[in-house]
Parts: C-alpha cells; structure tokens; sequence
C-alpha cells in the first residue's frame, strides 16, 4: 500500500537541512508520497527507513516493456482505477496483426502502412506501434518467411504468435534482438514457453480460457518461479462485455488488493469479437478506456486507426494538469472586420464559458485566446501569465490583425486594472472594458451593437 | 418534568388551561397547554425580542422558567446547567402546566449580548499557558556607576558595561558610533546614575523548546547593543511598538516592554490601497516608474499617523519608543523594507529575502528613537510571510501535541497545519471580502459597522447590531458573515448564493439590475442612508469563503489526513471583535465541529508582533517556525479547483460535510418558508 | 500450485435513480412507447457487481427547420426530410430512434425568430407523427429558450418529455414549466461533477422531483475534450454509487451535435491524408464518441448519423448481454 506524506515524514530525519533540494523534510516526504522524488535524494535516510519505504512503493503493475530502441511499447506500472484519480501512464500499444497465410506482397503493405502512419494532432505526432505475425499456416518457414518480411522493413514493435515452443525457438534468432513479445504460453506448454522466453529474454504473453483467472494466476505464478517476469496477460475473453468485467477484475486485484499473480499489463484482440471494422474500432476504444496494455487489431485503415490514437491520446491525457485549449484566433458566428475582439485565457473552462456565452449572445465576434498555461483570469494575472506584455504578444502574433479593421480590444472586468498598461503596449487601441461575470457578457455585446 | 417536544406540528390532545405569571410585570394570562410560550407572553403583552423570528436560531428569546412543566425542543444556545436551572427559548418552548416564568428586561439582555468591543487593549493578555516569559530583548537596566579616578581609570563604555555584566549579566556590550558620541556627557551629566537602553541582537530559543521542535538552526547566543542611555532610573516604562501591516489594515499597539502591558492601540486602512487592493495589484504598481518608492511611502506614512496618534493620546515622546516589531505577508514586508518584490509574483515565486535583518528606525524614516531596531517577522516564502509565522506563533500551535488547523482570513487567506512536530501552509486568494473590501456597504471593524445579523424567517426583516451601538455605516467581516447565513438560512438566497425575486418583502428589490437585500434602511437606527448587500457582494463573499474552505481541505488531504483528524480550529482575522462560530459553520467558511474546538484568536498577525516584542524566546521562535514550516503550492493544481467549485456553494456541494446545516435546513423547511409574492 | 482468485466485487450504497421518458395513455400521455433508463448498481455493464436493469438508448437529433451548420456528410445521409420536421421525425423512428431529441433552432431570434406558439405547434406535430418519447431543446438563446419551453410545456402536458437545457444561470424558469406540467428537466453543467451536484440540488429545492431531472455533464467529441466528459461521467457514477442522492440522476449526452462540431467530420477538403476517408470517418467519430461515453456510463445518446446509431446500439447489445 501507498504511503502518505505523513507516514513517510515520520522515517525522515526531520532536520531540514535541504540537502535533498527541497526546503523541508516534510516537502521531500510528500514529493515521495506522489512519486515525484526519488528517495536517493535524502542523503540521511537510515537503513531501516529504505527498506520500508521501498516496500511501500513497488508498482502494483509491473512495468513491461516490447521492441528494441526503434518504436518501443511501454506498459504497466499503472497507479489507479479511474484517471481522475491521478493519470494513467503508460499508454496501450496498438499493433495490427498479419497472419502468414497472407502473401508476402499483403504482409508487406500491411507493415509498410502502418509502419510509415504517421498522424499529427495537438503538436504531437500518433503513430502506431506495432505488428503481430500470427503463425496461422502452422509451419515454421512460413511463419520465419512472414517474420522476415515484416522484420526487414520494419522498425516497429513485433509480437510473435505462435502456440508452439520449438517454432517460437526457431524463428526468435532473427528477431531476438527486437524483444519482441511471444504470445502465447497456456497451460498446456508453458513450461517449454517460458525456457524461450527466458533464452531470448523475451516478455511472454499467457494466455487462459474465457476469462478463467484463477488460471490465469496460476500460470503465472509457474512462471514467475520459472524465471520469467516479463508478462502480459491474456484472459481469453472475446466478447466487448467479457473482455470489460474480466480487465476491470484484473485491474482491481492488482491495484485495490495488490494481487501480485495478476499484476501485470493485458493484452487483447479487439476484432475476434467482432463481425465489421467499425465494430472492431468500438470494441478496441473500450480496451484503450479500460485497461489495455496491448490491443492487436486486425484491420489496418486510417479512416478508423485515426480516431482510436486520438482517443487514445484523450484517455491517456494527465486530468491534473490544467484544462487547455489552444492559444488561437475563435470566430463566432461569422465575425467580419468590424465585428468586436474579446480577448481571455486559454483554461479550457474559461475558454469554454465565454465562448458559449459569446454564441449564445448572437453577436459575431473574434475570440482571442492568450496562451496563460491553462490558468483561469484571476490566476493567471496573479501569476504574471496574462499581463499587457502576454496580451500585446496574443494581439500581434495570432493573425487577428489581418482579420479586424479596428483597434479596440475587449479586457476581462477582472483585469479592469491593466487597462492602462495595455494602451502602453499597444499604442492606438482602445482597451474596453468588459464584464467581469461571462453570464454578462450577452447583454454587453447586445450594448455595444445598439 | 421537562418533556421533549413532538417535533413538527406537535398534536395536543387535551386543552387543558394553564396559568403563566410573568415576572418581573406580574402579567398573567391563561393559556391552552401546549402553547408556545413566546405566544402566552405576547398575549400577556410581555415583549420578548425574537431576532430570528422565533426560529430557535439566535437564542435571544430566553427566559428563567422559575416554576411549572414546560415542554422543550432540543437548542444549543442552552447548556445542560442552564437547562437544569429552568433557562428556556420562549419561541422553543411549550406551556404544559401553570408557570411562573421570569423575563430579562431588554437592557439586561443586550448587555449580555454585548462583545467586548469596549475593552480593547486590556483584553491583549499573555497565554497563560505560560509559555512566554516576559523577557523582552528591549531591556532598561538601572547601574549606580562609580565614577572615574586615578585607580581606576577604565574608559566609560567598559565601566558601564562592567556593571551592566556584573548586575544583570549582560554578555558583550556593543554601542554605534551616535551612542558614543554622546555617551561621556550623557553619564556625567547624570552623575553616573543611569538607565541603560540595550537590546540583544539575536534571538534566543529555550532549550526545552530547542528539544520539542528538533534541529531548529536557530542560532542561540548573541551581543548586546546598548541604544541609549537615560538619566537616572527610567526602568518603570520601556516603550516599544508592534505592528501588524495588513494588505487592508494597518494595526499598531503602544506596548510598554518593562511589564508586557499594551498601553493603547490605533488602526487605519493601509494607504497603499488607493494603488490597488491586493498584493498583485500593488506588486504591478511598484513596477512602475517610481511606483516601489511611493508604495514604501505610504506605508510608512500610514504607521507614522497611528504613531502620532497613539503618542498624542498617551503623551508620550516617539524617542521614547525603542523597538518596533514588524509582521506583515512577504509582499508588505518588501514594500515596507523598500525590497523590489517582482519575483515574488511571477513563477517561481521567490522572495528577496524570508528573514529580514534588524533595520534602523531612522533607515526607514520611522521617527521613533534613531537607534531603535525595527525587527521584521521572518516569512516561508512568497505566500506565507511573517503574518502567518506571527500567527502560528501566538496561537501557540507549534508547541502542541494537538492537530491544529490555523486559518488567517484575509485578502490573502493563509492556512497552517500541524502541531509541534511538524506544521505545512498554503494561502489562497480569498479576496478582501470579510474585510469589508470589495462589497459595496463593506467596512472595516471599527465604530457604527453592523457587526452582529438576525433576519426573521417568516417577515424577512433583520435586526443589526454595530460595532459601539453607534447609527450603522457600513457592515463589517463579522456582519457579512452573519448576514450571508441569515440570507441562507431564512431562503432569501439559494445555495447558489441567488436571490429569490419572487419574495413578499420590500427588502428584497432589484437596483441597477443587480438584486440585493436592504439591512438597514435610512433612518432605521440612524443610518444615514440604505445599506445593502447585493447579488454580486454574495459572490464575492462566496468566493472568499470557498477558496479559504477549499484551501484547508486540499491541505488536509494533501499530508494523507482528513478533517475529523483535525483537534482544533484556530481562526485569525480582520471581522471585528468576535465571529459567530456557528454563522460560519454555516456558510461552509469553517468545518462543521463541535463549536469548542474552534476558537477565534483575532488579530493572530499582531499580536505574534506583539509576542516578539516582549519575548526574545517569541522572537527566535519565530524563525524557528518559519524554517519548519512547509508551503505546498495550489495554484495550478486541479485538486485546489475542485475543492473550491465544492466549496462555491451554500454551505458546501456536499451537505454529509455539514450535517448540522443540514439539520437546521430541514427544521427550517418544516416550519414552513417566508410568503412568496402573488 | 493452483491459485484461487476470488472476484473483487465493490459494495454500493447507491444506485442510479429511474426515470421514464414519455407518458402512454394510461399515464395521462399520447405515447405509444416509453424509455425507462437508470437504476444501475455497478459501474458500466460489471454484471458480477450490479445490476443494470435497462440499457442505455439513443435518441436521434433532428431540427424544426433545415440545419445550417450541419455537416454534408449528414445532410446527405438525410436528404429532403430535413426539410420537413414531421417526415424526418417518422424516419429517424424507422431508423431506430428509441426516442426522439427536437431542436427547436428556428425559434432563435437569430434564424427565423418562431413564436412560442407555432415552436409548442411544432412540438405536437410530431407528438402526433410518431410514438416514441421526445427531448425537446430551445433554440439556445437564453431568454427564448424559456418562453418556448414554457410554452411547450404547457401545450404538452403529461406527455413527459424531457425539456433543456437548465443551466446553473437559468434553471428555474424551465425546471418550473417541468414541475407544472409534468415534464422532465434536462441539466446541464459546463463538464464539472459539482457543478452539476449543485444545478441538481438547485432545481429540487425549487420542488421537482429527482425522478424528473436528467444530467447532462455537457459533451466533448472525440479529440476535443471527450476525456473530460468521460471522467466527469465516472466520478458521477462513482459518487451515485457511493450513495450521493444528488449525483443519481441518469445522464444524457449530445454525442452527435459534438462529433459532428469537429473538424474531422465536418470537414472533407484540405485535411492531412493520414485522416482517412471522409465519409467513414464522421461516422467513425461519432460512433467512438459514443461509445467511449456509454462505457463513462451515458444513458442517453442523442446522435446524428444512423449508421453510427446502428453500431452504437450493435455495441450496447453487446454490453447489456449477460
Ligand atoms: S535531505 Fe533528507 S534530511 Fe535533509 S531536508 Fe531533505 S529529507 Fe530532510
Ligand atoms: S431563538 Fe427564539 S427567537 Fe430566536
């Protein structure tokens, strides 16, 4: 279980001294307490104090990971439940399956496809992760040949599915290097499994019946003993309702009873369950929500890759930072060059009540979004974050000039204050002030218009 | 016998008739049983005021059954004792038998009711817990020196000193070059029979304190700086000041170091609020032009009006005056010493200086004596400043076993938690509300501020009470306070802190498009004009009361504790004399707790100023306190966000947190609401 | 060595509270079918914890006039009907609306300024055009927005349709036309669990009861926000769970007006190729909106795009199935 920030205080030396970069022991203990120090920092810690603290804060999910410097699949060492509570971390791999009954040609498209996606959204880049060769033909040179194909051209995470020990050890040598994840040791050849798991010192997939845990755990504590770590759990759940209560089960025993045998990341296939594309991308957005670690889809199409890696990048978007939208020029209901210029921060909410208020009014208007760091008027003009330098800034570079033929700027009431300043900074405009309350704003707009 | 009161419309079964004498009148009248007893005496024509309209709220109804059966609803404005001895609520109470019931005469009451406004500086007593000793560092000491001569011909520093060593073991005389100057006529001038003025430069932290707080680095020994020398023996009176620089307030206390004893106190509004009410506004101010300059200004100039004043009315001299103990947040600490507080706005926020060294008066054009120290309270950073150190000092948190929370509701709110182990502080921006700031009818806790609120829940009219019974100008801290949970808890405003518009009164009534509520009309106990709260004041006095809420709950989830964790309550401030514990409780300002464990400690800032200056043990405590304490930031943490839109409601998003607001809205509710109109 | 694995079942104070949309005859009404929703004992479909005795449903969103802003892709899937209120209602029902969500937007001073009159008009028309319950929103101006669904409310009465939005600056004059005529209030808060608490609280001090009152922690699409929503959703149902009388009302979200809002569906030009096709795509982006938002716990949809409809309520067959 999790320390508090008063337990961990109560083994610090409690001399303040700093040393740790901190000013207080108690300061050090809380950043401990949130994972946010690391505990080499104090350099006064007794003997008995570590080892208890380290006790303490074993990840409840252990952290696994796929693939080699190239694209690399992170996953575990998740902290709760539900987001809000904190964030989850390690963001689910998504990884297309080929299988090698395929041509090499159709395999060949696949990896080249989803190797070169490449999505832009919010500043940062989407990709996908991975490929998983399925050894459906049984034979091993088919699978070896499918391997090779992929492998070749292919810098991406790589999952290898095969059943059967001695094919898995015979084509591992091409790829050993790449730690790809073996998918997967059952009940019936985990024993051998996990000898090539080990060989290559590969992460290893186990894999039970319909969501039978009891199994599950079994397994894997056989295997653990057996030497070998890095699991990813498949509980064998097909339908989007099994695969639901059997991850969330997973996940509870880990987190809420420390569970160790189940404490590790899943993986799962979205698109055995279901009977069109469409459905797969449904199902598989259920296991970015709840609890996927790797989710292995059997279609390849941007048209439906697109909106699961932007959900992705939704759910795995840390809650505690400050709600943000981007610094920006809004037209409202088609603004033209006289219509009025309102300028706020961009806290999400923030954002979001002038906008729907200025919609609301009816009055065409430009919104102006000064980039605060997310932090509401008040908050960001205490913080320096929105002051006439940071307003002049939004003014003269987010294009507004080119869309207005006038130079009056409409001030939050709450900043009423900087009025003066901002004439200072933008010499010839008119600063107006608006109302402090966004509820106000509709009857202000309507005045300004009469 | 006393039995309980069926609640709700209690059926009476038989109508037995009953006599009730009211004393002192002798009026008699015969009632059914089951009466009320406010409702027999009104029959009687026995006047009883009913502030709260007879809703068993302000408890102003009491009456001494002397004699007879009386049935009663449960009230906490009564102890068990005062039960026991046949107290009663005349508006909770019912007639069951033939009574004989004594009525205070109205003085009588209000004298009762009366806060101790009047007595002001008497009231400023050391804790008698004993934990400070009267030990000033400003000391007069008394040597019959003898004189030079050819045997012993020491020079005239080491002779003073060596009897300063000798009778009262001063360690390491030190003097400044004015001192010297003058030294040789000023001994012989008074035959060698003086009164040396010294002050001992560092602070000194008792051992048994050394070993409850830890390592503290406080330093513990330290020179002594002889700063005069009087004739003859001046030891009766050792003047020194403390003051309290409020972003709003300006307090000063003359102090006579010799016993501790606070001869007198002055306040006014800090001058530099015509540059802006809050500590940004007036760190923006300072960087303009010569705006740091100008703002120093008027700090001093308002400190140096409340001198003046205080020396007028006490007659005495501003050189006579040797010390001045200083606590004000970082800001107004910056401001005051002249340091550029620009640093201490923007991220990461960092203060010039968190222990400020002993300044001359003269440095700082404070015209007290020019060898007199003026000694700041240490801070912890840009926050929480030597305000909140001077108040966890005189609050005596940081030598407790007890979980203590400390709330400074100002324009900043500060909040410390902890004991003596270990104390953690966060400030919110609350805003100047409770200090009359920022609401259109506010003022400060002075004479004529309605201080003390009771709205009646079936007419909706109020009964005001001001600071001094003087003609009511304006409403302070405490009065908002109180008006804000009368508003609620009569149905005036909703949770949201909305006013009902389709009330039956006059009271209510919309001006310049903004609803508001008329506590005193013109005229009405001599007010010279309507005073109002408004829609917009409610929020802004909702907001101040949800950052502060919201600023203690985070704290304490923030060290893995919860609020019945919490032992006691310690609540500073600017309201005035006295707040309402249970006014707060129930606009969601405080946790809902036994009302004993929270206590109101009043000015904290300047009477931990006051501590420093009679107690060099304070004085080291202090920084002790500053070094100890942890500040946790909440800006920018979302946790803070959501605590604060729970807290913006009335009493708190969460009623399970205010079961006993929840309680009393659920009697409210059953006696029925004020008319709507038509 | 076996391992037994015992099911980490939570305990629940509370449940999700009941609300039917839509009065038969019997019940004072004109429907021919109504939609029970709530009553959930679990988070989203754990069926070893708790109930969940009624699925979740989607209303499909039409207007009283031909949209303006919608997307092309929606106005071609719809065609002429949109031109007419009653025929669009009647095919959104073939195409399997379990309810009806009507817009009012030609009552916006702004478009066609329609009186209260002719909106309540409107709103009967389609009563009487098909079966299944209706959500009536106002055209989105404030002041209209309640003088329409006063109006609609009274025309109405006992019909039980769900009526928005209330919002924390204007709640009481709706949530009053609710009371009186036997309506439901749909909620609104700006995307904040206490907000929302607290607009709940607000409109049952003023007497309606909670079994009339719908939460609509308003909508994020898909890349604009949905993780807000979704959270807000959880810790919603969450506090339902844990017994908080005033977080138990069944939630409704706009997941078509939102998707549809985005830029990826509402745009087909001049977008990154890495988008897809255009079409495929809108669909695809109200569908993960709206699932994604089911698993948050929704009860109510409100979508656009039938082929969406059809595989969000494909994926709440699966979900509810045992
Ligand atoms: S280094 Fe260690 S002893 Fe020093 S302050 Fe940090 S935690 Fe405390
Ligand atoms: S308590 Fe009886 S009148 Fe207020």
């Amino acid at each position: 279980m999790a320390l508090t920030g008063l337990q961990i205080y109560k083994l610090l030396p409690k001399t303040n001294c700093k040393e740790c970069g901190v000013p207080t022991c108690l300061a050090f203990a809380m950043k401990l307490a949130t994972k946010s120090a690391e505990l080499s920092a104090c350099p006064y810690v007794t003997e008995e104090a570590k080892n208890e603290l380290e006790a303490a804060s074993a990840p409840p999910v252990r952290l696994v990971s796929i693939g080699a410097d190239g694209r690399k699949i992170e996953v575990g060492n998740e902290t709760v439940l539900y987001r809000h509570d904190k964030t989850f971390y390690h963001q689910p791999g998504l990884v297309v399956r080929v299988k090698d009954t395929q041509s090499a040609d159709e395999i060949k498209a696949v990896a080249d496809a989803v190797c070169g996606y490449c999505v832009e959204r919010v500043g940062l880049s989407l990709n996908v992760d991975g490929v998983a060769i399925e050894n459906a033909s049984g034979d091993t040179s088919a699978f070896a040949k499918a391997i090779e194909v992929v492998g070749s051209n292919a810098n991406v995470a790589l999952v290898l599915m095969s059943s059967v020990p001695a094919t898995l050890d015979t084509v591992m040598p091409m790829v050993a290097d790449r730690r790809p994840l073996l998918y997967a040791a059952d009940a019936g050849n985990w024993q051998a499994m996990a000898e090539v798991a080990r060989k290559y010192k590969s992460p290893l997939a186990v894999k039970v019946d319909c969501g039978d845990l009891s199994a599950l755990a079994t397994l894997t504590e056989d295997i653990t003993k057996a030497g070998v770590t890095d699991l990813m759990l498949d509980p064998g759940t097909r339908s989007m309702v099994d695969s639901l209560q059997a991850m969330t089960k997973i996940r509870r025993l880990a987190l809420r009873k420390n569970f160790r045998p189940l404490g590790f990341p899943m993986i799962s296939f979205p698109g055995e369950g279901a009977s069109s594309p469409l459905e797969e991308v449904a199902a598989a957005s259920q296991h970015i929500a709840k609890y996927g670690g790797v989710i292995v889809l059997d279609h390849f199409d941007p048209t439906l890759i697109y909106p699961l890696l932007t959900l992705r990048q939704n759910i795995y978007t840390d809650p505690q930072k400050p709600i943000q939208v981007k610094p920006d020029v809004y037209p409202i209901h088609e603004p033209d060059a006289n219509s009025p210029l309102l300028i706020t921060t961009n806290f999400s909410l923030t954002y979001f009540t002038v906008a729907g208020e200025v919609e609301a009014s009816g009055v065409p208007a430009w919104l102006l979004i000064a980039d605060s760091e997310g932090l509401s008027v008040l908050t960001a003009w205490a913080a320096g974050k929105f002051d006439a330098e940071k307003i002049k800034k939004a003014v003269q570079t987010s294009g507004i000039l080119d869309k207005i033929a006038h130079k009056r700027l409409i001030i939050p009431g709450y900043v009423a204050g900087m009025s003066g300043e901002i004439e200072e900074e933008l010499p010839g405009w008119e600063i107006r002030v608006g109302p402090r309350e966004a509820v106000d704003l509709s009857s202000y707009l309507k005045s300004l218009r009469s | 016998m006393d039995t309980r009161l069926p609640s709700g419309n209690g059926q009476v079964r038989e109508a037995r008739r009953c006599a009730v004498v009211f004393k002192p009148s002798g009026r008699v009248i015969e009632v059914p049983a089951g009466t009320l007893l406010l409702d027999a005496a009104r029959q009687a024509g026995v006047s009883i005021e009913t502030p709260c309209g007879g809703y068993g709220r302000c408890g102003r109804c009491r009456v001494l059954v002397e004699s007879g059966d009386v049935a009663r609803r449960d009230t906490y404005h009564l102890t068990a004792d005062e039960v026991a001895q046949g107290h009663a609520l005349a508006c909770q109470t019912q007639v069951q038998g033939s009574l004989t019931v004594f009525v205070e005469p109205r003085e009588a009451i209000s004298r009762r009711y009366r806060p101790q406004e009047e007595a002001r500086a008497a009231q400023i007593a050391l804790p008698l817990d004993g934990s400070f000793i009267c030990q000033p560092s400003l000391r007069k000491l008394h040597v019959a020196v003898e004189g030079p001569s050819m045997e012993d011909n020491t020079n005239d520093f080491d002779r003073l000193g060596r009897d300063l060593v000798r009778e009262y073991g001063v360690p390491r005389l030190r003097a400044d070059l004015p001192v010297l100057r003058t030294l040789a006529a000023d001994v012989r001038s008074a035959n060698w029979d003086v009164t040396a003025v010294v002050d001992d430069e560092e602070p000194q932290l008792p051992q048994q304190w050394e070993e409850e707080m830890g390592e503290t680095g406080v330093h513990m020994e330290g020179p002594t700086r002889l700063l005069a020398v009087e004739p003859g023996d001046t030891t009766g009176r050792a003047l020194g000041v403390a003051v309290d620089i409020g972003t709003t307030t300006v307090v000063v206390y003359l102090v006579n170091t010799a016993n501790a004893q606070v001869l007198d106190t002055a306040s006014a509004y800090n001058a530099q609020i015509s540059c802006g009410d809050d500590v940004i506004s007036r760190i923006i101010y300072s960087q303009r032009g010569d705006g740091l300059n100008h703002l120093r200004k008027l700090v001093t100039d308002t400190i140096n009006g409340l001198l003046d004043e205080l020396a007028k009315r006490n007659g005495i001299e501003l050189r006579d005056i040797y010390e001045m103990s200083v606590a004000g947040n970082t800001t107004m600490t910056h401001l005051f010493l002249g340091l550029n507080p620009k640093y201490v706005r923007e991220a990461p926020y960092i203060p010039t200086v968190n222990l400020p060294p002993a300044v001359l008066a003269a440095d700082l054009g404070i015209p007290i004596h020019p060898q007199a120290r003026v000694k700041c309270a240490p801070g912890v950073g840009s926050y929480v400043g030597g305000d909140i150190t001077a108040g966890v000092l005189s609050s005596g948190m940081f030598r407790t076993d007890k979980l203590t929370l400390f709330i400074d509701v100002g324009t900043n709110g500060e909040i410390v938690l902890g004991n003596k182990e270990w104390l953690i502080t966060c400030a919110c921006s609350a805003g100047p509300a409770f200090e009359g700031g920022g609401v259109k009818d506010g003022m400060r806790a002075i004479p004529g501020a309605v201080q003390e609120v009771w709205i009646n829940s079936e007419t909706l009219e109020p009964t005001c009470r001001t600071i001094g019974d003087l003609p009511p100008q304006g409403i302070c801290g405490s009065g908002l306070l109180g008006a804000l949970a009368e508003m609620f808890i009569s149905g005036i405003i909703d949770k949201g802190g909305r006013m009902r518009r389709d009330l039956d009164t006059p009271r209510v009534r919309i001006a310049n498009n903004i609803a508001e509520y008329v506590l005193v009309k013109a005229g009405e106990q001599g007010a010279k004009r309507d005073i109002v709260l408004t829609e917009a004041d409610i929020n802004n006095l909702l907001r101040a009361k949800g950052a502060i809420y919201a600023g203690f709950s985070v704290l304490v989830r923030s060290v893995g504790l919860t609020m019945a964790d919490v032992e006691q309550v310690m609540i500073a401030g600017a309201f005035g004399q006295h707040i309402h514990i249970e006014k707060a409780i129930q606009i969601g300002l405080l946790p809902d707790m036994p009302w004993d464990r929270i206590k109101y400690v009043g000015n904290s800032s300047a009477l931990g100023a006051y501590f420093a200056l009679v107690c060099r043990e304070a004085r080291a405590a202090l920084q002790a306190v500053a070094r100890k304490m942890t500040y946790l930031e909440l800006s920018a943490d979302n946790s803070f966000m959501d605590e604060y839109t729970r807290a913006l409601f009335l009493p708190h998003t969460d009623i399970n947190e205010f079961p006993s607001v929840g309680r009393l809205l659920e009697q409210t509710r059953q006696k029925g609401t004020a008319a709507v109109k038509a | 060595m076996p391992v037994t694995v015992e099911t980490p079942t939570e305990k629940w104070a509370g449940k999700v509270r009941e609300i039917t949309l839509g009065a038969t005859a019997a019940e004072g009404g004109t429907r021919t079918s109504t939609v029970t929703v709530g009553g959930e004992g679990t988070m989203p479909f754990l069926h070893f914890e708790g109930e969940t005795p009624h699925r979740p449903v989607v209303a499909i969103e039409i207007y009283d006039i031909a949209p303006q802003d919608w997307s092309p892709i929606l106005m071609d899937y719809w065609g002429d009907v949109v031109n007419d209120v009653v025929a669009w209602a009647k095919k959104a029902v073939e195409l399997g609306a379990d309810a009806i969500a009507l817009t009012l937007r030609g009552a916006h001073p702004e478009v066609n300024d329609r009186s209260p009159e002719d909106s309540a008009r409107v709103v009967k028309d389609v009563l009487a055009a098909v079966g299944v319950p209706l959500i009536v929103y106002g055209p989105g101006a404030p002041d209209k927005d309640n003088e329409v669904l006063v109006a609609v409310a009274e025309a109405t009465a006992g019909e039980r349709l769900a009526l928005g939005l209330c919002e924390q600056n204007n709640y009481r004059t709706i949530a009053a036309a609710c009371m009186g005529s036997g309506h439901i209030a749909v909620a609104r808060a700006p995307i904040d669990v206490n907000i929302q608490k607290q607009l709940n609280i607000l409109i049952s001090d003023m007497g309606l009861p909670l079994d009339r009152i719908l939460m609509d922690p308003t909508t994020g699409a898909l890349g604009y926000g949905l993780e807000y929503t979704y959270s807000v959703m959880e810790r919603l149902r969450l506090a339902a769970l844990q017994g908080d009388a005033m977080t138990q009302q069944p939630m409704i979200c706009t997941a078509g007006h939102e998707a549809w809002r985005a830029k990826e569906s509402k745009v087909g030009e001049g977008v990154p190729e890495a988008w897809g096709d255009w079409k495929e795509r809108g669909i695809a982006w109200e569908t993960v909106t709206a699932t994604s938002l089911i698993e948050a716990g929704a009860d109510i949809l409100v979508m656009r795009h039938p082929e969406a409809v059809a595989i969000v309520k494909k994926t709440i067959d699966q979900l509810v199935a045992k």
